[in-house]
């Protein structure tokens, strides 16, 4: 198995006229998602890569049988872009805009929640699970060179490092059964504690590697849901962003989630809450499979 | 984050049909003494400038008449009031101040909170500390917005009675769809006052803006910040306001190796790394996504050629699934030959793997000193590998 994106996700692609959703679109059919349906309003009854353009994602979802969306409207337009998928009953929706108001965020995370639909992003570049389906750009052109089927499941705040995380396990003979990159914003749809559920409830998914930054309260709720033993499966977990804490407090580092406003949200309290609750920390990306060996025969 | 100037703010807050008291900016003696004379009640002239504490600062004078308006104003116009100087004042008619409230919204995590107490017209912060007791804080459901009667329940937890209720309620009803529409990620009203009358008036008002959403407020894209004062900082900042694209950033540092990395987790991990070996960054930085428009990602490879203490370079991506690293080699190439940069004198290492790669290593090939590292290289080798080649390179003079 694999978690949210399997075999059976079906896609529609709002925007997808644009230059990156066209590109992404190309590559994701070639790797054997499918993309069942695209949306632009004013295009409809256009072809993209052969897939039907609808002017809305409600006559598409009329047409086809469709269950998840990827977002590729600009930042401006991401709150209705996606309201609109939740009213026409799409449950799982990626955005890939970054710069997205955060007064928009807000909202559409909260409709998500109300909805029961899970929210992937802002600014994710992606999931996939190997050989079976991928949304969004994650892999480019040559997916195969960096993600190989296996029972690892891979979560990142940073969507090129789900890259290095999934090359490093490659290269020591490990696989991924879903690797995520969830956004790296102060406020994403979906929380890391929620992925890392589904992860421990997929079959499939033997160990759980995450790699995190400083900012948010999102490593300290997988400690707790390790702590209280919800989490049964190895995390090991790369948190990156400890060199901040040696510089003068108000330096601004990154874009991501990196304002600190707590001494619970910098690296090293990260590191030390995940270790305290039994996570393995890694240094490196190159230590990551010898953690892993740890607990997995 | 962007500050508005108290004008802006309350310009903000007038439009949306709040009380705010009348208020003029004036940009010399003269203006202040014009828009003193509309005032008989006595004028409040302030610093407009976008920070909080100006009364602190001693940038918020009393004013009775004109000919105290005008001084008040040739005393503050061009002085420097927490960084920022000063081209403009504020004159404010001044508010006969019964009662004083205090009410204030932030957007925290995936919430708005609002926080009200009747202890306002003071510093706040000194209220939390002593008495914390005094303030009210809940969180907003976005989707539901704050009625009425929530806020009346709010004021009533804070100890509000009697007439003043409804009327402060209802204004705190009001704020916070004028903070929601204005894209605010704080709003802060103090004190929120009642005069003798009972009328309500908003006299003390800072609003922050999220830059993301000002394609919906053009009139608010400014230059609020002040530039940095380092020179390179500086030049990227600049570059930041001139140029299309995402934001990029350049912060120096005490050590001797630039760092050209991305916005994202790479970055971190890669100054995580250098610490670790033993290096010492010159820089961090945020380049934006390479984009056909590299103007943005030049100026901040220029700031770090510019750093007289740089004595080594590591360009450092993640394996580039989407981005061309082409862009990036390019950007370097055309920097080295306008800045006439020798190379055998400056290590670089280069990680750049993915799209556009067999392109980014025939334009380095054959310079000096140039190491494009080979397929497979770490993260963390091609970190230490710059750090032993600039630890080589200390004692080198560029």
């Amino acid at each position: 198995m694999s978690i949210l994106v399997d075999r059976n996700t079906t896609v529609v692609v709002q925007g997808i006229t644009g230059g990156q959703a066209r590109f992404d679109t190309e590559w994701c059919i070639k790797y054997g998602t499918r993309i069942v349906a695209g949306v632009t309003p004013g295009r409809g009854g256009e072809l993209v890569h052969g897939v039907p353009v609808y002017d809305t994602v409600r006559r598409a979802a009329a047409e086809h049988d469709i269950n998840t969306s990827v977002v590729y409207v600009p930042a401006h337009a991401v709150k209705s872009a996606v309201m609109e998928a939740i009213d026409a009953g799409i449950r799982l929706i990626l955005v890939t805009a970054e710069y997205v108001p955060q007064h928009d965020v807000i909202h559409i995370t909260a409709a998500a929640r109300q909805a029961g639909v899970r929210l992937v992003g802002c600014n994710t570049n992606g999931i996939i699970s190997p050989g079976k389906s991928k949304l969004a750009g994650v892999g480019g052109v040559d997916p195969d060179e960096i993600y190989a089927a296996g029972d690892i499941g891979v979560l990142s705040r940073s969507g090129g490092m789900t890259a290095e995380i999934s090359l490093a396990l490659k290269d020591s003979g490990y696989g991924i059964s879903t690797s995520i990159a969830m956004g790296g914003d102060a406020v994403t749809g979906m929380k890391m504690a929620e992925y890392v559920k589904l992860f421990q409830q997929d079959p499939e998914t033997r160990a759980i590697v995450i790699f995190g930054e400083p900012g948010t309260d999102n490593e300290q709720e997988v400690a707790a849901l390790l702590r209280s033993r919800a989490i049964t499966k190895p995390v090991v977990a790369l948190i990156a962003g400890a060199f901040q804490e040696r510089y003068p407090a108000g330096m601004s580092f990154g874009h991501a989630a990196a304002m600190i406003t707590t001494g619970n949200e910098s690296a090293s309290a990260k590191r030390a809450a995940l270790a305290a609750a039994g996570a393995h920390i890694a240094g490196a990306l190159e230590d990551i499979p010898a953690l892993l060996r740890r607990d997995l025969r | 984050m962007l500050r508005l100037t108290e004008d802006l703010a309350k310009q903000w807050l007038r439009d949306s049909g709040l009380p705010t008291p009348q208020a003029f900016a004036a940009a010399s003696p003269q203006e202040a003494r014009s828009a003193a004379e509309r005032m008989p009640g006595g004028a409040v002239v302030k610093a407009l400038v976008p920070t909080g504490r100006r009364g602190k600062a001693g940038a918020v004078l009393l004013a009775e008449g004109v000919d105290q308006a005008g001084a008040a104003a040739a005393k503050l116009l061009g002085t420097v009031v927490n960084g920022h100087v000063v081209r403009k004042v504020y004159i404010e008619a001044r508010v006969a101040i019964k009662d004083e409230y205090y009410v204030s919204f932030v957007l925290r995590d995936d919430r708005a909170e609002v926080l009200v107490s009747r202890s306002g017209g003071v510093d706040i912060e000194e209220v939390a500390r002593v008495s914390p007791e005094k303030l009210v804080r809940s969180r907003i459901d976005p989707l539901n917005g704050l009625d009425t009667w929530t806020a009346t329940d709010l004021w009533l937890d804070a100890g509000l009675r009697g007439a003043s209720l409804p009327r402060i309620a209802a204004l705190t009803t009001q704020l916070y769809e004028a903070f929601c529409r204005a894209d605010a990620l704080l709003l802060e009203i103090n004190p929120l006052a009642i005069d003798e009358s009972g009328e309500a008036h908003v006299v003390g008002a800072m609003m922050a803006i999220d830059p993301n959403a000002l394609f919906r407020h053009p009139e608010w894209r400014g230059d609020n910040e002040p530039l940095p004062e380092n020179p390179r900082a500086r030049a990227v900042a600049l570059a930041n306001r001139e140029y299309p694209g995402g934001e990029c950033q350049y912060v120096e540092l005490e050590g001797d190796i630039g760092l050209l990395v991305g916005g994202g987790g790479a970055g971190l991990y890669q100054h995580d790394l250098m610490l670790e070996v033993g290096g010492r960054p010159a820089n961090h930085c945020v380049t934006p996504p390479t984009g056909a428009d590299n103007r943005k990602l030049k100026a901040v490879l220029s700031a770090i050629f510019d750093n007289p203490k740089l004595r080594g370079l590591l360009l450092g991506f993640n394996f580039a699934q989407m981005a061309r690293t082409d862009i990036r080699a390019r950007t370097l190439i055309e920097l080295l030959d306008e800045k006439k940069i020798d190379t055998a004198r400056l290590p670089i290492v280069i990680r750049l793997f993915g799209a556009g790669e067999s392109e980014s290593r025939a334009m380095v090939a054959g310079r000096p000193n140039i190491h494009y590292v080979p397929r497979g290289t770490t993260l963390k080798q091609a970190v230490r590998l710059i750090v032993q080649l600039t630890a080589k390179n200390s004692g080198a003079r560029l």
